[in-house]
């Protein structure tokens, strides 16, 4: 067989064997992406407005933040964060409550799977260039997160008793932009 | 299952969650998921009430002004919270978050054109999606 043949057998094959063949598997990928929302909707709980802990003594989110300068992971993160993320802590704090309340809204119902997805390893990169060399953390919860979202990406995961898989068709029959959006972020 | 049937199957379950976390105004500490509390709870099972009849009687209207009572929740919890305190609603953020789930939800679900009866025709929900690729 010649490369270009194989390379055709394998584009076939990737169009026709399904991603989660069996009930099984789609009944487990749900979980996962209910699982991680929650994740986030629970969490997004101790982000407290107005302040979000900004105070003497410092705590909550504004306390998670400063770790990044403290305990430093990587120092251009170290110097953003010195510079301009504490000193305008009410726009940073109102961004983290937002974009992780959205992600526990979005991926428990599984609507934008894939968009969300991406978001949440975002997010998850920002944590761990705050957190990671703080005390009593434990590094591998964050590339834990990381690999999860990876996997709801790579799986599509809002298709399957989610969203996504109700409204994909519609939006594939519909021309318009903000359904074309919809079918790449599901 | 039809079209028709897996979208009021969606809607029902979104309502079901709603009045499902009205439980968590029993629990505290580390498996508190939601703050569902003071008027909260109240949003909570006559939205998700009104949700499941919504989704059981087919009725796209309902199911958008469930929605839009879901959004106009989030709403006021954010700027309670904003505020600096729950207010009234006795939310956190985690509330707003699943309000703004349900709401978008079932706008999104409330919005697709519905076949009408006649037209309808049997389709597989979960089959032919597995079968595409990501």
């Amino acid at each position: 067989m010649t490369g270009t043949d194989y390379a055709a057998v394998t584009d076939y094959a990737a169009d026709t064997v399904p991603i989660l063949p069996s009930r099984m598997n789609r009944a487990a990928i749900a979980i996962v992406r209910v699982g991680a929302g929650l994740l986030w909707l629970q969490n997004v709980g101790w982000k407290i407005p107005p302040d979000f802990g900004r105070g003497d003594p410092p705590s909550g989110l504004y306390l998670s933040a400063s770790y990044a300068v403290s305990h430093e992971v990587f120092h251009p993160y170290a110097w953003l964060v010195e510079r301009v993320v504490l000193p305008n802590f009410t726009i940073f704090g109102w961004l983290v409550l937002l974009v992780e309340a959205s992600l526990g809204a979005f991926l428990l119902i599984g609507l934008a799977t894939r968009f969300w997805a991406v978001m949440g390893m975002a997010q998850t990169i920002v944590i761990m260039l705050s957190v990671l060399n703080a005390p009593h953390e434990w590094y591998w919860s964050y590339v834990l997160m990381l690999l999860v979202h990876l996997a709801l990406f790579a799986t599509a995961a809002g298709r399957y008793a989610g969203l996504d898989g109700l409204l994909r068709p519609e939006w594939q029959h519909s021309g318009s932009w903000w359904a074309r959006c919809l079918v790449r972020a599901s | 299952m039809t079209t028709r049937d897996a979208l009021d199957r969606a809607v029902l379950m979104l309502g079901v969650v709603s009045v499902v976390s009205a439980v968590f105004v029993l629990v505290h500490g580390n498996f508190q998921l939601v703050q569902i509390r003071a008027a909260g709870l109240v949003v909570a099972l006559v939205l998700g009430l009104l949700t499941v009849v919504a989704g059981w009687l087919d009725e796209p209207t309902l199911m958008l002004a469930a929605g839009a009572g879901f959004l106009l929740a989030a709403a006021v919890q954010l700027a309670l919270l904003a505020g600096g305190s729950s207010g009234l609603l006795g939310g956190n953020a985690s509330t707003f978050s699943l309000w703004l789930g349900l709401g978008v939800g079932l706008i999104a679900v409330g919005m697709v054109p519905r076949p009408e009866v006649g037209e309808e025709t049997s389709v597989e929900l979960t089959e032919p999606h597995a079968h595409e690729a990501p």
